[in-house]
């Protein structure tokens, strides 16, 4: 496969998303914009300016009509997708880390970091899909995270929860309507924070990856863990690929140790393990510097990584990937083929 | 006036710019379709020296059509904006490139396969030949290396010439032994590298190293170990000569630095002067130095 490199951005990626059709991708880095970029060709559609700081996360609503944005310069901000206008901004006290909206739409929920005095907090906001529409001011909640910041969170299936990545390296769910903390559980190591949390396409379970060098996929419901990947390196995402049973982790060496080292050394890579078997199935290397951020295409047929080197690298897959079976999923498909 | 006529670097790139600024005068690009079907697209541009550069292209049009969600397709009609909004339809060639071709193949034993490529099984034997070996200091026989031996300076290895296989566990003996039949497995045995010695067509057990010194009277031979750095032969030569005729002074140095090493053999004619040399040189000091002086042991 040749991927499409894409050279938007001055600085180092943050966070990348594919809109719901998988048409449109969104990247955004530590240079303060926005840019969304047409995934099939790689061409820019747009930029979107106005915010004073590093962009630390974004994202796009189910029906791509708004883009939420979250940066250092302490705000969120919503976008009109299709022009570019800033619709509306959020001012908070600390950086805001992470922003998600629900599976339909109507709520968006942001991280805000822990810093001067001022405790990490999830925030949750009724959003319109509607780019006519007065957005409110109003928080619809504040849960505070008193032990340790969230690093990442995300709402679960019919928005039922809240699940939270934490700096020490536990995740928590909180009820979606009330707040109220129901599981805290340490699932990597010990203050080793967790870097990302995807979810599945039905939102019943995510991956989290971790500095503690391991991606784990967890129920949303329990908290169980369903499965673990095991890498040889610190993870700053991890990814669940539709279609195929696979997911795809980015890491590297922190960003601070990599003028050190050489780029085979250096582990920047993105790594597919085989969501059920565990097995790691191939690496796709190609990026310069540490992968920060590793997004899938809704549709399946390929994925988009952003590096600490700036390039956005956006792939579709070939032949191989599809055809790639295990001996067990062969003889099942056989089996079902036989009696069918 | 001063600020006049000095040169600042800064101010290069606006000379540059207002030099290379009438930049209008490049023809118009052309696109012109051929007889099969292709077009060859005539571009003009300046490039990073000034110079006019005339690209020309020959493309093929090909349509592929593809049913996309209406949402999709709505998509596809909207127009740039922001940074883009003056770029022409279709990837921008300063945002967007294609990279090299990667070639991905998943595969159940990837991690296997990767390893099996960093050790082949020549490799994976050794170690595991290895595996039950301690490092011994060929100068105290203790367990570490001999060049991070403490008494690196002072001592020299014990029975010094062609004794480093022994110390290492595999002696000359059981090597020239077995030599006669690794040599005729040699040949057999594919790919594995078979040293000179032993060889099917070299001379038995081999020569050994040094071999023009193999009937030296070592029973005239002294040690002197903590000698000086500074030491030269000639020195030496000259300390132990009072004492009888000296056949040989040998003075082992770095073969970089060519500074002393800290030992030397002294060969005499006559054992009583050997003996009489070791009495009354151990102890003597000589550069700062107290010497050791004794009687070299007998090569193995």
């Amino acid at each position: 496969m040749r991927p499409i490199l894409l050279a938007g951005h001055e600085r180092a990626l943050t966070q990348i998303k594919y809109n719901a059709d998988g048409d449109l991708i969104f990247s955004v880095s530590k240079d303060q914009v926005i840019c969304v970029w047409k995934s099939h060709n790689g061409e820019r559609l747009g930029t979107y300016r106005g915010h004073q700081g590093a962009i630390w996360t974004i994202d796009v609503d189910p029906t791509c009509t708004i883009l939420a944005s979250g940066s250092a310069d302490n705000t969120i901000r919503l976008w009109d997708i299709k022009t570019g206008k800033c619709l509306k901004t959020w001012d908070f006290p600390t950086a805001v880390k992470r922003v998600e909206f629900n599976e339909d739409g109507t709520k968006l929920l942001g991280v805000t970091e822990k810093r001067m005095g001022h405790l990490g907090t999830i925030v949750v906001f009724e959003v319109k899909i509607d780019v006519e529409a007065e957005q409110t001011d109003e928080k619809e909640l504040t849960i505070v995270c008193e032990e340790s910041k969230a690093t990442v969170a995300g709402w679960s299936y019919l928005s039922k929860y809240i699940i939270a990545g934490h700096e020490d390296g536990s995740v928590s769910q909180y009820d979606g309507k009330t707040g109220d903390l129901i599981y805290n559980i340490p699932i990597h190591e010990l203050n080793q924070q967790i870097t990302d949390l995807q979810w599945s396409q039905d939102r019943t379970y995510f991956i989290t990856a971790s500095k503690d060098k391991t991606a784990k996929l967890i129920s949303a419901k329990d908290l169980e863990v369903l499965k673990n990947y095991p890498s040889d390196t610190p993870l700053n995402s991890a990814t669940i690929t539709p279609k195929k049973d696979f997911v795809i982790l980015g890491g590297g060496q922190a960003a601070m140790d990599v003028t050190t080292t050489a780029a085979r050394q250096g582990k920047f890579e993105a790594r597919f393990y085989h969501k059920i078997f565990e097995d790691e199935i191939g690496r796709v290397r190609g990026h310069f510097g540490p992968l920060n951020t590793v997004a899938a295409d809704p549709t399946g047929k390929g994925y988009a990584s952003g590096g600490e080197d700036g390039y956005v690298r956006v792939h579709a897959f070939d032949k191989g990937y599809y055809d790639f079976m295990y001996e067990v999923e062969r003889e099942r498909q056989n089996r079902l083929a036989a009696t069918a | 006036m001063a600020a006049q006529t000095k040169h600042d670097w800064a101010d290069d790139e606006d000379l540059e710019e207002t030099t290379t600024a009438p930049t209008t005068d490049l023809p118009p690009p052309q696109k012109i379709q051929n007889k099969d079907g292709t077009w060859t697209i005539i571009e003009y541009r300046y490039n990073d020296e000034g110079q006019k550069v005339k690209a020309t292209r020959r493309v093929r049009y090909v349509v592929r059509r593809e049913v996309v969600n209406p949402r999709v397709a709505e998509r596809k009609t909207w127009a740039k904006f922001g940074d883009s909004a003056k770029d022409p339809p279709g990837p921008a060639a300063d945002t967007t490139t294609v990279g090299e071709n990667i070639i991905f193949r998943p595969s159940v034993n990837w991690r296997k396969e990767a390893k099996d490529e960093a050790n082949d099984p020549n490799a994976q034997a050794m170690k595991d030949k290895l595996r039950d070996k301690k490092v011994k200091c060929r100068i105290c026989n203790g367990e570490h290396f001999t060049a991070r031996c403490p008494y690196k300076d002072t001592m020299a290895p014990i029975g010094e010439a062609g004794a480093a296989d022994v110390a290492a566990g595999m002696g000359d003996e059981p090597a020239a032994a077995g030599a006669a039949s690794v040599g005729a497995a040699g040949p057999g045995k594919k790919g594995s590298y078979v040293p000179p010695a032993l060889r099917a067509g070299a001379a038995g057990a081999g020569e050994r190293m040094g071999g023009k010194y193999s009937d030296r009277d070592d029973l005239a031979t002294l040690r002197v170990t903590n000698v000086s750095e500074m030491a030269e032969e000639q020195e030496l030569r000259d300390m132990f000569e009072r004492f009888g005729r000296v056949t040989r002074v040998f003075l082992a140095k770095d073969r970089d630095t060519g500074l002393a090493k800290g030992f030397a053999f002294i060969s005499f004619a006559d054992r009583d002067d050997a003996v009489k040399a070791c009495n009354k040189m151990d102890g003597f000091g000589f550069r700062h130095l107290i010497l050791r002086v004794e009687f070299a042991k007998k090569a193995q």
